[in-house]
Parts: C-alpha cells; structure tokens; sequence
C-alpha cells in the first residue's frame, strides 16, 4: 500500500516534467524574442528603434500601420499572396499525395526511375532555370500575372511532397486497407477514404514546410510581376527598400501584419496535424 | 480520376483566358528603375511629361540590388520595359553590348547639350551613346551642425584639420567622430576612400597615367591617401566591424557620431527618414600642398529598350529629357542630392543640395578612380582597406598591393 | 510489423499512370526541363550577345582559376560549416524537443509546439535585420554593458572569426521548428504499446528512446539528413539578409548558395554582370555531388524495403 503510494507520488512528480518545461520555456524565450522585437518596433518612430531597440516605445505610434493599410494596398497584396499560397499548397498535396500513392506501390524499375527523378528537383537552385521558365511563361501568355507563379510554386514543391509522401505512404501498415481491397474497394477510394486520412500528419508537413518559402518568396514575382495589381506582399516589402535607405518600422509593421495569416494557416494545419495523428490510431 | 484530369484542363483553359483578359490596348509606356523610395515623385515627374506629350508612363521600380539582374533577365526574354535606368560604365555597357538599348547618338539635344565627359559614362568604344544622362553624385562630409554649434567647431580646410576636429570630438567624449563601418562591403571603398582619392590623384588626366600604367598605384600620392585614411579609420566607432552604411545617418539623427561620410544622395534621408535636420555638409579636405579635388559621379542615365513596340514615343520622352525643359522637369522631382548633369543652368530648390553642389566649386572633378576602366580592382581594394581599418595591414602594405594588382590588370 | 509499401497489394504496372501524369507533366514542364536544360548553360560563357561557346572550360576554372577557385573552395568549406551547424544542432534540438512534445502527460505541449514553430514564419529578411540589430554593438553595446554583461558586446557579424558561426546559429533558431514537426510525427507513429511493455519491463524513459523510439523513427532521421544536406547547398536567403551577396566579412560567410547567386545570377558588386555559365557549372557540381551523396542513401533503403 505504502510503496505503491509512493510510486504515485514519484510519478506525479515525474508528470510535473519538470526538466522538460524547462527546456522549452527556456527555449519559447529565445523564440520568441525577436518577435516580441518585430512586434514592439512596429509601433515604434524612425529612431525609437536605434535608440531603444529592446524597450516599449516610448509612445506608440500607429502611423506605421496606417501607412501599410492605407497608403501601400495592402490588402490587396495580401490577397493576391494568400491566393497564390492557398492554390499551390492545394495542388502540391493533392497532385503530390497522388504520385506518392502511385510510387510506393508500384514497385518497378520505371517507378523507381520516376522517383528519382523526381528527387533530383530537390537538388539544383531553381534560380538557375529562370531564364527558360520565363520564356515557357512568356509563351503561356502569363507574364505580368499572377497566374505565373501557380505551376512555378506547384512544381517547385513537388519533389519534396513527392519525397516525404511516398516514404510516409511506405512506412503504413498494411492490414487495414488490405481488407478493403479484398472487398472490391477501388484505387481511388483507397486513396481518398484511407490512405488521405492516414497521411493527414505527412500532409500537414508538407504543406508547412512550402508554405513558408512559397510565402516568403521574392525572386519570381520581382522578375515576373511589374503591374501594381498583381503583387505579393513580399515583393510590397521591397517598396519600402530603397537604394541606400530602408524604412525599418514600416517593413516590421508590413510584415508583422503579413506574419499573422501564416500563423493562422500553421494553427489550422497544425490543428489537423494532431488530428491527424489522433485519428491514426492503427499504429504499426 | 478522370474527373480530375478534367478540373486540370478546366484550369489549364481559365489561366490562359484570365492571361489574355489583362493584355493592354492603349499606348502606356514603362520605366524600368532601382529608384524604388522616390516612385512617387518620379511618376509626378512623367505625370508632368503626360500633360506635355499625352504620352502615359509608368514607374515601375524594381528593389535597388536586384534591378541588374531582374532587368537582364527581362530584357533578355523580351519583356522589359520601355524605358530603364542605365548605370554608367562597364554595368551599362555591358546591356549596350547585348544589343539592348536604343542608340541614344542620334536623339535630337543629347550630342549638344551634354559635355563630352557626361557622356563619356554611357559611351560604348564606337562612339555610340546609349543612354541619356541625367544625374551625377558626389562624396562629402555631413555633420551635426547643431553640435558644431553648441561645442563651436568649425568645418575643417585641411585634412589636418579634419583629424584635428575628429580628435577633439573624441576628446569631449560624447560622440563618436565618424559613423562610418565596414561591415556593407561598399560604402568604406566608394564614398570613404574614392571620396579622398581625388584630393590625392587629381583628375581625369591624372587617372590615365594610371590607367595607362606610366603611374604607380604605390607612388607618393596613393601612399599618402593610404596613410590619411589609416588615421582617419580610428575615429570610427568601436565595433565599426559590423557597422553598416545604414547605421551611418541613423547614428547621426541619435546623436551618437558627429559626423558621416557619405553621398550627396543622402542629403534628404535625415529629413525624410529621422526628421534630423541639423546637418550641414562639407567637401573632404585635401592635406596641404594638395589641390583639393571631388568625387563628382555619373551615376545614371535613362536608355531606351531597343525592342519596343512604340519605339517613336520612347525618342521622344528621351528627346524632352535631353532637353533644358525636361531636365528641369526631372530635376524638380529627383530625390535630393542628385545632380542634373545637362549642360544649362537648372534650379534646384533644396538648400542642402544646393550647398552640396557648390564645394564643386574650384576642385578637380573626376568620377570615382576605378570606375571608368580599372572596375576590377574593385574587391581585392576594398578587402585591403579593411585590413587597414582593423590593424592588419599597413597602409605601405597596400599601396604595394594596390601596385600589384594595377600590373595585374594591365597584363591581362 | 507489415508496413504498406512493403509487398503491395496492389497489382503493378501501369495502371498508375493516371496517378503519376498530372504531377510528372507540371513538374518536367515547370521544374525538370528548365533546369536539365540551364546545366547546358556550364558550356557557354558569357551573357547574351556575346554567349559563346567554351566546352568544360567554365569547369577548369572553378578548379584552376586562381580567384574562382579561392572563392570556391571557400564557400564549399563554409557550407559544410553551415551544414554541421544544421545537422548536429538544429536536428539534435528538434529531436529533444519532439520526444518532449510527444509526452502526453505533459502539459501546454500545443503551445510549445507552436512556438517552437512561430520563427519559421518570420521572413528571412526580417530575421536578417533584427538580428543585425541585437548583434551590432553600435545598438545594443551599452545596454549590454548596463546589464553587467560587456563581453557580449563585440561585433559579432564582422568578425571573421564568428560570423559564420552566428550566422549558422540564427538560420538553427528560426528552422528548428521543421526538424521538430517531422520527429513528432514520426514520434506519434510509434503504437503505445511498445512504449508501456518497455516501461514495464522497468526501462527508463533515457532507454525507451535509445532502444524503442530511435531506432523505429530511424527512417524519419534519413529523411531529414537527407533534407538537411541538401537544402544547405542552397541556402542563400540569410546570409543575403545578415551579412551581403558576398558573404561579409571578407568571404567568411559566403557559401555556394550566394556564390551561385553572384556569378549565376546577380553579378558582384558593383558592375553586376554575371557569368552565368559559371554559376551553372557551380550548381552542376554541387548537384553531381550531392546525386552521390543521396541516390545511394534512398536507394539503399528502398531496396531494404522490397
């Protein structure tokens, strides 16, 4: 009675995690810190930020802020960048979720070969094929649009949809779908009612890992996009840098606001991320 | 599946119909720049033009250091603009070479109202001009003319001086002499160092004998500018290794450093961006027994896409802006600090600027040392400075590298 | 443990073409072509107008050229600096903090989890700048100074000596978070069951990971080795943001990424011409390299498999 008192105490104990709070707060302060920064010298003056780069301003301005909302657009970049995203992520898993449903299991050498070739766009600068792809943009007609950057970003993400999917697909265990396919079941309901809800945790990797370059990305829509109308946040920061001046508070206000909907769309992803991982239940 | 494939071509089909809906119709011509803070008033500037020639053109910048990439790239596929910003020298060739630029030789005003040495920036080998000049910069001192005042310096006429006032600044203990770092790998070489260069070397016929090898990069003069930026290094700030060319005005509007060398160019920045108007400017000094020279550098033209489908509307706007009205135009819209390089009297209204413009007076003009024919020295002259500036090289030890470099160049 | 992939039971062949078209259509047209394509590139010299045919000179020259050669075999040496950094740091973080956040008797993990997360949705740029901010002494010396700790207060991003490594440190603490996500996952893949019978048999939760929980995510591990290496011969983005497109200070941070960038792309300061034909043999090598690096890798584990 005694003893096995003591062994709950000793896990409740064990429970508290200690050490294991400690590492993480430990480390959401160091995270966290230059975002406290970004956020606290958006509201800040021209110089409150070489003058106090750490402390809360001295008075808060929201000039910073009106001047991204009101004089810069920009909710119409953001729109035109939130469009952009949301397309290219959609396309990258389902087309990316296809392939790898194909290529971990159809064992062949043509299959491996495709694979591979697949991975190899994982290992040269897409940069170096700007030329080309501008002239396959030019014929396609979408030069100066939006529009240019969706089979860019799509392709771009492919390789590692393709990459992590099929090893992920790979490493499922086999007896529940197995069923299903005695039962009749087609390829294409396979993969929609039971390998999509599987890999909902591979899903939500990709998406996150492209979401961020695909947001972030400045090369393509600075050599495609000249029209106002068609331009992305990222490529709005560039307004605000000049030749020799830049103006910090304004870029941190611009790009405190731009933070948020990747926040949001992680918080979403992540959501599904750990349902995902609830309902994968049959563990191998 | 099949579904699928259908919603792909479905797709496919919209793409192309979106991208043939947004083509244009009427004639709007495009600007190509890096001049991305100052967009506004330089479309007022061509808003202007439209009330003249009914012509519409639109500014579209591109960010300042990726607009050489970004334009080669567009030109290069034929999608770029109409007209562009044109960097002088070898930069602005180079797109003259490839066949990019319209021949600006033959645009009514540019052969008479420019001087030789204006054009010369934007002149291939064959003579051919391939850009309209417009602007030129120069290198100076700005200070804290309100802590000028308060400690009663004055401005220095001598690079003796000028170290003088830097040790007595540092003497008082409140600020930093100098605000100027190394860390942008630009800006310590440009405006430092080919700021005094001229004060040393003298003009454009000066720098030939260089160019032509008859004078050495390590002879008395570059040994002396050598040595004059060695003991000017030491006022920096203390970690001036990671001090960037943008932390320069920012610690001059905060107080921390008393003075920056830097490019006419900024003289709006402080206004504009710190609202810091304290700051007077000052030519750097020649040391005595020097004829006091200045950095007085092309630094762009306009050029005309060679491959534009309105190539009439785009002489034209080159044409006005070769022109004493168009010049004047541009110059009541260009970023302060910029200074019209046409051959007839423009006004320009900033007082700064103004006064920047006037230490031209009585120096040896000439652009800055390397740019017309020994560009390539560029980084391996840089990379020595440093050395100076943290104490790990001798300014003897560069001059001989500098001399080394120069015979390099010239075998080649 | 049957796994999915292994033995399908799935007929073979080509009935997968519909699967595999639309993604291998975009993806050889938008990424594969233009890119097999541009190595063509490594051939020629010059840009356009006076590109001129060369053969495998633009090669000898990254080897024998005495600057291009220099600045090669500098940016490679960096790189697997950067690399280390990544690898031995960034991944060894994630996986601590994986096996923490995959403790379900902990408490706030979502939170945790999401600001582990919260750095990679800073733009390159903005970190870039905020760090130069908190590294510059100029800034932040005297508030160093004040808190009694004036030994922080050196230029750490113009030092030689330490601008790689800082630089190295601040890419680490903003990707951390990708290495974290995909060990959970791989973590939350490990039935309950394996764990409990092991702590019954009196395993510590130090022996449950060395023993259990390694060795069954050990495939998750390749993968982000793999990942690792080869984005980090294309990392680009924070060095451009912390120090400039040459690797400031004197070369010290530049690695293949920028290098390609300067000859491929952009030209150095201050003429920016590039020559492109050396930046695509540079990315040619690199590629070759890391082909041996990982086909063998993958190929080795997808052979295991069968």
């Amino acid at each position: 009675m005694a003893a096995n008192e003591k062994r709950t105490k000793s896990m409740r104990i064990a429970n508290m995690h200690i050490p294991s709070h400690g590492l993480m707060l430990f480390w959401s302060i160091i995270a966290l810190f230059p975002f406290y920064m970004l956020i606290v010298n958006s509201f800040k003056s021209g110089l409150q930020i070489y003058a106090n780069p750490f402390g809360l301003p001295t008075e808060w301005t929201l000039a910073n802020y009106e001047y991204i909302i009101e004089a810069s657009n920009f909710f119409m970049y953001f729109g035109n960048s939130f469009l952009v995203v949301s397309v290219s992520l959609f396309f990258i898993l389902l087309l990316g979720s296809l392939a790898a449903y194909a290529l971990a299991h159809w064992r062949s050498t043509v299959s491996t070969a495709i694979y591979f070739f697949f991975i190899i766009g994982m290992m040269l600068p897409i940069k170096i094929a700007t030329i080309r792809l501008m002239e396959i943009i030019k014929s396609l007609g979408l030069m100066n649009t939006l529009w240019s950057l969706f089979p860019i970003y799509i392709a771009m993400g492919l390789p590692f949809a393709v990459f992590i999917l099929t090893e992920f697909i790979r490493g499922l265990p086999i007896d529940l779908y197995e069923a299903a396919y005695i039962d009749g079941a087609k390829r294409s309901k396979i993969y929609y009612s039971i390998v999509l809800p599987l890999i909902k945790p591979a899903l939500a990797t990709v998406a996150i890992y492209n979401l961020v370059p695909i947001w972030n990305d400045l090369w393509f829509p600075l050599i495609f996009i000249t029209a106002d109308n068609q331009k992305t946040v990222l490529l709005a920061v560039t307004k605000l840098q000049g030749q020799y001046a830049t103006d910090w508070p304004r870029v941190f206000a611009l790009l405190t606001l731009s933070a948020l909907p990747v926040i949001t769309l992680y918080l979403l992803f992540s959501r599904n991320f750990v349902a995902g991982l609830t309902a994968g239940a049959i563990k191998g | 599946m099949k579904k699928l494939l259908s919603l792909l071509v479905a797709i496919a089909m919209l793409l192309s119909l979106m991208a043939a809906a947004t083509a244009q119709s009427p004639v709007v011509l495009t600007m190509g720049s890096w001049e991305n803070t100052a967009a506004a008033v330089i479309q007022e500037m061509l808003d202007a033009y439209k009330e003249v020639s009914g012509i519409e053109i639109r500014f579209e910048p591109t960010q300042a250091d990726q607009y050489n990439a970004a334009l080669r790239l567009q030109l290069d596929n034929g999608t770029g603009p109409d007209l562009f910003y044109s960097r002088s020298y070898a930069t602005g060739q180079e797109l003259h070479d490839a066949g990019f630029n319209m021949n600006c030789s033959e645009i009514p005003g540019v052969l008479e109202n420019f001087a030789p040495s204006s054009l010369e920036p934007w002149q291939a080998d064959d003579g051919i001009v391939f850009a309209v000049p417009v602007a030129a910069v120069s290198h100076v001192v700005y200070y804290n003319s309100a802590y000028f005042e308060e400690k009663g310096l004055s401005t220095p006429e001598t690079f003796e001086e000028f170290l003088a006032l830097c040790e007595e600044i540092k003497a008082f203990g409140d600020m930093y002499p100098l605000a100027n770092g190394i860390a942008s790998e630009w800006d310590i070489l440009e405006c430092v160092y080919l700021g005094m260069l001229p004060n040393y070397v003298g003009g454009p016929e000066e720098r030939a004998l260089y160019e032509a090898g008859s004078a050495k990069m390590n002879d008395d003069k570059f040994l002396k500018s050598l040595e004059d930026f060695a003991a000017l290094t030491k006022y920096f700030p203390d970690g001036f290794e990671s001090v960037q060319y943008g932390d320069g005005p920012a610690l001059m509007a905060t107080g921390q450093a008393a003075m920056f060398i830097d490019g006419s160019w900024s003289s709006g920045t402080f206004a504009r961006m710190y609202d810091f108007s304290d700051i007077g400017a000052f030519a750097i000094p020649a040391p005595e027994g020097f004829t006091p020279g200045m950095a007085f550098h092309p630094d762009y033209a306009i050029a005309g896409n060679s491959a534009t489908k309105y190539p009439q509307e785009v002489k034209d706007f080159l044409a006005w802006i070769a022109s004493p009205e168009g010049a004047q135009n541009a110059a009541n819209h260009m970023p302060q600090g910029f200074f019209p390089m046409i051959n007839a009297p423009i006004t320009m209204d900033d007082e700064l600027s103004n006064g920047i413009l006037g230490l031209n007076e009585g120096r040896t003009l000439d652009a800055r040392f390397i740019w017309p024919r020994m560009m390539d020295l560029y980084s391996a002259m840089r990379s020595n400075l440093d050395a100076i500036a943290k104490g790990e090289m001798t300014a003897q030890q560069a001059a001989d590298d500098f001399a080394k470099l120069q015979a390099d160049l010239l075998s080649k | 443990m049957r796994r999915y992939g292994a033995g399908s039971v799935h007929p073979g062949g080509f009935y997968w073409q519909w699967y595999l078209i639309p993604a291998l259509l975009l993806y050889s047209i938008f990424m594969a072509y233009p890119m097999i394509d541009s190595v063509r590139l490594s051939l020629f010299a010059g840009t356009t107008g006076t590109r001129a045919f060369v053969g495998f000179d633009n090669y000898s020259r990254l080897f024998t050229d005495p600057l291009i050669s220099k600045r090669f075999l500098n940016a490679f040496g960096n790189t697997w600096v950067f690399f280390a950094f990544h690898m031995l740091l960034q991944n060894v973080l994630g996986m601590m903090f994986a096996v923490v956040l995959t403790n379900r008797t902990m408490r706030g993990r979502t939170i945790y989890q999401t600001i582990v997360f919260v750095p990679c949705t800073i733009a390159v740029l903005v970190t870039g700048y905020l760090f130069k901010l908190i590294l510059n002494p100029v800034w932040t010396g005297r508030i160093l100074r004040d808190a009694g700790l004036a030994f922080l207060a050196k230029p750490w991003l113009g030092m030689e000596s330490s601008a790689l490594n800082i630089v190295s440190l601040v890419s680490v603490w903003q990707w951390v978070g990708i290495p974290t996500m995909m060990f959970i996952a791989g973590l939350q893949g490990i039935s309950d069951d394996l764990i409990e019978a092991a702590t019954i048999d009196g395993a510590d939760s130090w022996k449950t990971f060395w023993k259990i929980k390694l060795p069954l995510i050990m495939p998750v591990v390749g993968m982000i080795a793999i990942m690792t290496f080869v984005s980090n011969f294309n990392a680009f983005d924070i060095v451009y943001a912390m120090e400039t497109p040459n690797g400031a200070p004197n070369y010290a941070t530049d690695i293949i990424g920028t290098m390609f960038y300067r000859y491929g792309v952009a030209g150095e300061h201050p003429t920016g011409i590039p020559q492109p034909g050396v930046g695509a043999a540079i990315s040619t090598v690199i590629f070759i390299m890391l082909l041996i690096g990982v086909i063998p890798t993958l190929s080795r584990t997808r052979r295991k498999e069968d």
